[in-house]
């Protein structure tokens, strides 16, 4: 067991040491190139959507969280779960729903010219920009932070704000003074999140046409053909990554202010202007994020729903597999390394820290790094191909294995967390017990371990194939020939400006995830 | 637990064994293409009625498809490579992806200018890069070539996309190899110096610009404007029926062309396929899918594009325009072209 979790963690890290080791090839004249015209640009554009979409997507976290958790209005108790929805839509998606949408021929504007003296523009806002991202970025990833900092809300701080309202204090010092700083570990932990989906995102900025570090990665390897200048930007990114988490880890501190006696919460009952201000701004928020780009795609599709062909069936099937077998995968490691790692003692920040590295990690980036090694294994493994009597020198390469290690390296942090959050609150006793009743570690591990923390392994399963279904810059790179999924083909039928015909397809992947979403909340009672 | 191990090794497997499928065994040809018209299958299965070759397609992104040829090295089952714009043409041709064939047949239906110097590739249809203007608000009357649009009479008044795209990046190419580098950045700053928008969206929506007021002239591929006119959208049609078409004096044409994988395993059958779409019978079909002029000269262009009138192309050898490719990269770039 110990074995296999050592070498599966080296399995894991592997791809991100090709990148950082390929770091010292000297340079071409491609990598002069960028370096002098466009570097500076990509720098620029992903600090500023980083540092953007950070603060809009807090905002609209927070400020969303501590309304429904705190105040009483119509429907509080439907937005409290609605709010989560703009999740089920991938933010790519919802580029190219709002670029429609609001386009010369959107809806929108045709609607304007019918009725009012206006004449039309190509775009309505000016959303092909690092603005028009930030809003995108924001809408449908601040639930990440609304998540976050709704359970901290719920379990932890409202007796301090009691304390705090009845010494007199108002509140917004209250909300200031006492709620912020309280609750910076869930605002940075929930942010975080949203920031690594910031710069692993390449489908957006494709289409709105921001140079960043993901289309420069693209751009180097693909239309320069060079993997070297590519390995060099992903380097770069790395380095971007690296310093975010480590900000966060300085902005964590985690204190923790858990209060024993756990009362409900007291909500306070909202009337007049107030009431009316903050239903209308729930409401605008769960329109935006979620209700209007899904109508929009609804109605599309029945436009376009003549041209769905027998493709679709396939498209949805390979989707589904290839989530279903990789998160089955990603489940089995992440339990093994978690029940290793529990029982090692040493070195278990080191290890889990390996484990989890993966997500940080923009998809492009990873696969810079998987594509190398695979290139490297079947050259090895050539003669043993002629001896198998395999045709092909490619066999790895043009398999589908290497985008299901691809989506390992990534997304075993999303199944290893709460699995190993479960096991350490069940902690080892029952373990250790079947230990001292002489049955080996597997055995136990088999019949004990896994059993107990069953529900921590759907969530995981459910996390992991929500991730898989939506990823994008992994999958263009590494599918195999004529192996497409949803996300990949709504991307392209997007760049060829088919976006009607994209819209079926994206309602298929939004549905899934909305399904699984609904399960989820099932299993874990309230969708906490 | 332990089935599920077995069900995970077992599916495994069976995705290894996916990429391992053997090569076809004569009367097959594989094609790997960046078009993706329904017409183009109709094409496909003309041939395989005429000679019994089955044909196998596979379609992804160009640079996608460069990249995975070069690859699978000799190891490809690609045959027949079809791709848009010669600058991607040539870049497969230096890449060491396509080999050089010369038929009777191929030499008779395309002429001199529109194949490769050392004929490594063919072009199947061409299409020009044209201005459409607002006819309210501009008189043509004052322009006459590509070089007028500089004057600083149209500042703030033109639409063009961004530097990456492999169009404009061709466009320059061509005044490289015509007029020289210096001349080539002297017009690219002045067309940045003349944007109504920093370059934003594809040609679709350079022409929406225009029809919309927010610029008076794009620089746009004719074809655009054709799929623009036959949308299923409403307002696209309305949009392109907002503008009209010029033609510069020595109009820059691109093509999309094929060539014949290096490696191929079925070259004969490769040749037979890339016969055909020249021919005749296939270039008319070929060219109107996508509301292009065809390769080959004895075919009359779609009555659409007839109506737009005749034009004097920039009559280079397009090859140059795929030599002078990073160099007119490096000077948009220089130029601040986003």
């Amino acid at each position: 067991m110990k074995k296999t979790t050592y070498i599966i963690l080296f399995l894991i890290s592997v791809p991100i040491f090709v990148v950082l080791y390929n770091l010292i090839i000297p340079s071409n004249k491609n990598w002069t190139h960028i370096y002098n015209y466009l570097l500076k640009d990509y720098v620029l554009n992903s600090l500023k959507l980083i540092i953007g979409t950070g603060f809009l997507s807090a905002v609209l976290g927070i400020s969303s969280a501590w309304f429904v958790s705190y105040y009483e209005f119509p429907f509080r108790k439907q937005f409290e779960w609605l709010l989560i929805l703009p999740l089920t839509i991938p933010p790519f998606i919802g580029a190219y729903v709002y670029a429609g949408m609001i386009s010369y021929t959107g809806s929108l504007q045709t609607f304007l010219m019918k009725y009012t003296e206006f004449n039309g523009k190509s775009y309505l806002f000016n959303i092909m920009s690092v603005s028009g991202s930030v809003f995108i970025f924001s809408m449908f990833l601040f639930p990440y932070v609304y998540l976050t900092v709704k359970s901290f809300f719920s379990k932890q701080i409202h007796n301090i704000i009691e304390v705090s309202y009845s010494l007199g204090k108002g509140t917004l010092e209250t909300f200031f003074k006492i709620v912020l700083p309280l609750a910076r570990p869930a605002i940075v932990g929930g942010t975080s999140l949203v920031l690594m989906e910031v710069l692993n995102d390449y489908g957006v900025v494709k289409y709105y046409g921001i140079p960043t570090f993901s289309t420069g990665i693209f751009k180097a390897w693909f239309s320069l053909g060079d993997i070297n200048t590519a390995i060099k930007l992903s380097a770069i990114l790395l380095l971007f990554v690296f310093s975010i988490l480590y900000f966060e880890k300085i902005l964590r501190q985690n204190k923790s202010y858990a209060t024993k006696k756990n009362k409900p919460i007291k909500r306070r009952k909202l009337k007049g202007i107030k009431l009316y201000l903050i239903f209308s701004y729930m409401t605008a928020l769960f329109l935006l994020s979620f209700l209007f780009p899904v109508l929009q795609l609804i109605q599309w599709s029945i436009f376009s729903f003549k041209n769905t062909n027998i493709k679709f069936i396939e498209l949805t099937f390979n989707s589904i597999l290839i989530a279903m077998i990789s998160s089955i995968v990603i489940i089995i490691l992440a339990l093994i390394i978690s029940d290793t790692i529990r029982f090692s003692g040493k070195n278990t920040v080191i290890l889990s820290k390996i484990a989890t590295m993966g997500y940080s990690i923009p998809g492009a980036v990873i696969a810079v790094g998987v594509m190398i090694i695979f290139i490297n294994l079947d050259k090895t493994l050539s003669s043993l191909y002629a001896f198998l009597g395999i045709k092909s020198r490619l066999v790895l390469t043009s398999s589908i294995l290497m985008l299901i290690y691809a989506y390992i390296v990534r997304f075993l942090n999303i199944a290893y967390s709460p699995i190993d959050s479960n096991f350490e609150k069940t902690g080892k006793s029952y373990h250790e017990a079947s230990r001292s009743l002489g049955k080996s570690f597997f055995i136990t591990f088999l019949k004990i371990d896994i059993p107990i923390i069953k529900p921590a392994i759907i969530s995981a399963f459910i996390f992991s194939f929500i991730e898989i279904i939506k990823e994008l810059p992994l999958t263009l790179i590494l599918r195999p020939f004529n192996f497409d999924t949803l996300a990949t083909k709504v991307f392209e039928y997007a760049n060829d400006e088919m976006i009607h015909e994209a819209s079926v397809a994206s309602l298929t992947i939004i549905s899934i995830i909305f399904i699984f979403i609904l399960i989820l909340r099932k299993i874990t009672g309230d969708g906490k | 637990m332990k089935k599920i191990f077995v069900v995970v090794l077992a599916l495994l497997s069976i995705s290894l064994y996916a990429g391992m499928f053997g090569y076809g065994q004569g009367g097959e040809v594989n094609v790997y293409t960046s078009r993706h018209y329904d017409t183009d299958q109709k094409l496909y299965d003309e041939f395989t009625k005429l000679t019994g070759i089955k044909v196998n397609v596979i379609k992804a992104g160009e640079d996608e498809l460069i990249e995975r040829i070069k690859n699978e090295g000799s190891d490809t089952r690609a045959d027949l490579f079809i791709t848009a714009d010669v600058g991607r043409l040539h870049r497969a041709k230096v890449l060491g992806l396509l080999q050089p064939i010369v038929t009777d047949v191929l030499i008779k239906n395309i002429p001199n200018n529109l194949r490769d110097r050392e004929n490594y590739w063919y072009a199947l249809t061409v299409r020009a890069r044209v201005l459409a203007y607002s006819p309210k608000r501009v008189d043509i009357s004052k322009i006459k070539t590509y070089e007028d649009l500089i004057n600083p009479e149209w500042k703030g008044r033109i639409v063009v996309r961004s530097s990456s795209n492999i169009y404009n990046q061709s466009l320059i190419a061509s005044f490289v190899a015509i007029y020289g580098e210096e001349w080539a950045l002297n017009w690219a700053k002045g067309i940045v110096n003349n944007m109504a928008r920093k370059p934003q969206g594809n040609d679709r929506a350079q022409v929406i610009a225009v029809a919309s007021g927010e610029g008076d002239i794009a620089i746009v591929n004719t074809y655009y404007i054709g799929k623009m006119l036959n949308s299923s959208d409403k307002q696209q049609v309305a949009a392109a029926k907002k503008i009209k078409i010029f033609f510069p004096e020595r109009t820059h044409i691109n093509v999309s062309g094929a060539g014949i994988v290096k490696y191929s395993k079925n070259r004969e059958n490769a040749i037979k396929l890339l016969e055909f779409l020249t021919s005749k019978e296939a270039q008319g079909e070929f060219a109107k899918a996508n509301y292009e002029y065809p390769a080959n000269p004895e075919v009359e262009p779609s009555e659409l594009l007839k109506s737009w009138g005749n034009f004097t192309s920039q009559g280079i050898d397009l090859t140059l325009l795929g030599e002078y490719n990073s160099k007119a990269v490096e000077i948009m770039d220089k130029a601040g072209w986003k």
